[in-house]
């Protein structure tokens, strides 16, 4: 096993943020004065034998860092890679200032009940107001990235409006002209294929997540097959007939164990 | 010269960036000279140069020289060190190849670099580095914000091989933008070099 020390010292020195079933997520500053990156920390499962958890949780480390290259040298909209520990499974993302597109549609962060009140509709209006965008223009912009992604043979495996970020305009402002302010994140589960049915079961695990998230949910998803469409181009006929006809099944494929 | 810490590496990693160098084939040489010597000469020789010596033309961040530095760190820490020294480690980690000596060819002092970016890492944190710096390297100290404006994007792309990558020809009438694009590209390249497909 390799020495742990430097980077459990930077974890015990980072703020936590979220906890997942698989990942713990970290807000830190990597240099001195630096901008913020996030941590996540795939922390070991002890109920599994120790050697093959360190290798699968090696894998998922080392194949979330590969999609993230290969979606950045395809020009799809992810943050970038700023530290790799991939023996304590520990990666370093270039923090995004924003909100996840499950917050903005107004249903919460993962792991928080929706803001149930009377007013919540109009929260998510002003929210939106806020970062520039329409809900129809947000959807849109959600299908036009997935769609660069698939172009460029990446499936993510685990499409969820948790996984997809707006960036907040003031941090808009300290970028060149022409940068996305949708990005996609969390590849853990990403791997290249070209097959029209891997790319079909990642919109419906989109739709499915749309659908248990988001209360009236059919014309926002609408709304993201519209931008989709637009940007597959002919590719498009084969996904959407493969989409329509169903019996897809949403078993992602990068998962070793069960 | 600057000085950065990295509490959880227990270091400090001091950057200098020279220009109008005049001095690298001679420098170049004197490397060369200090690893063979014998005796105290040889050991005050190394220390003379016991630097990362990296053509500053090529780095198109503070966060890319960063970024190879912590990941240095981090594989001497863990006793993974592709390379003899942390020093070339940094130099490993900026170059796409898991070759070395094409590493140093490249990202090292050549006959003809102007421009270097010096980088001492040591845990003991020696003093005199500074002076040690400017002994070793005949030229101007500008401070490291000029990194970005000494970048030679031409040869960056093609040693990291980005012609080919849609998003930077897509950008090629944007030059603030090309230049923030490849940046974070390299950055990433970097932080992933030791899980590289
Ligand atoms: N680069 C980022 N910048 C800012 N916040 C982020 C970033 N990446 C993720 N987040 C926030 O952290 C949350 C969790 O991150 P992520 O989805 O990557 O991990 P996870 O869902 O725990 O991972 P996995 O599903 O692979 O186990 C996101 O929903 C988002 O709110
Ligand atoms: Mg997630």
């Amino acid at each position: 096993m390799a020495d742990s020390i430097p980077t459990t010292a930077l974890l015990h020195s980072s703020t936590l943020i979220t906890q997942g079933a698989e990942a713990k997520v970290y807000r830190t500053s990597l240099h001195p004065g630096g901008a913020p990156v996030l941590l996540k920390h795939r922390f070991s499962k002890r109920y599994r034998h120790s050697t093959l958890d360190a290798s699968l949780t090696r894998a998922r480390v080392v194949g979330e860092a590969r999609a993230l290259l290969r979606c950045l040298r395809c020009g799809v909209s992810v943050p970038g890679l700023r530290f790799v520990d991939a023996a304590n499974g520990v990666l370093g993302i270039e923090w995004v200032n924003g909100r996840s597109v499950r917050f903005l549609l107004g249903s919460g962060d993962e792991g928080e009940e929706a803001d149930g009140n009377e007013d919540g509709v109009v929260a998510d209006e002003e929210l939106l107001a806020e970062y520039g965008v329409s809900k129809e223009a947000l959807m849109k912009m959600v299908g036009t990235e997935i769609a660069k992604m698939h172009l460029a043979d990446i499936v993510h495996g685990d499409l969820t409006t948790s996984n997809m970020m707006l960036r907040h305009p003031s941090s808009i402002s300290d970028l060149p002209q022409g940068m996305q302010q949708l990005l996609l994140i969390d590849f853990g589960l990403a791997y290249t294929s070209s097959l029209t049915e891997d790319k079909a079961v990642d919109l419906y695990v989109l739709e499915r997540a749309f659908a248990s998230t988001h209360p009236d949910s059919s014309p926002l998803f609408g709304r993201v097959l519209e931008g989709y469409k637009e940007k597959m181009g002919k590719e498009w006929t084969a996904i959407g007939r493969r989409l329509e006809e169903g019996k897809l099944v949403a078993c992602p494929h990068g998962q070793v164990d069960s | 010269m600057e000085s950065f810490a990295y509490p959880h590496f227990s270091s400090t990693v001091h950057v200098a960036l020279f220009v109008h160098v005049t001095n690298a084939a001679k420098l170049k040489a004197r490397i060369v000279r200090a690893s063979t010597l014998e005796g105290t000469e040889g050991q005050v020789e190394r220390e003379a140069v016991n630097f990362a010596f990296v053509d500053a033309r090529l780095v198109t961040s503070v966060l890319h020289i960063q970024t190879a530095i912590t990941q240095a760190l981090l594989a001497a820490a863990q006793n993974t060190l592709r390379t003899k020294t942390v020093h070339s480690e940094v130099i490993w980690a900026l170059n796409p190849s898991n070759n070395i000596t094409e590493a140093l060819r490249r990202y090292g002092v050549s006959d003809d670099t102007t421009a270097l970016l010096v980088i001492r890492i040591d845990p003991l944190n020696p003093s005199g580095v500074k002076s040690r710096m400017s002994a070793a390297v005949e030229g101007t100290q500008v401070p490291m914000s000029q990194l970005a404006s000494l970048t030679d994007w031409v040869s960056v792309k093609k040693y990291n091989k980005l012609n080919v990558d849609p998003v930077i020809r897509e950008a090629q009438n944007n030059p603030a933008r090309e230049h923030h694009l490849i940046d974070n590209i390299v950055v990433s390249l970097v932080a992933m070099k030791s899980v590289a497909a």
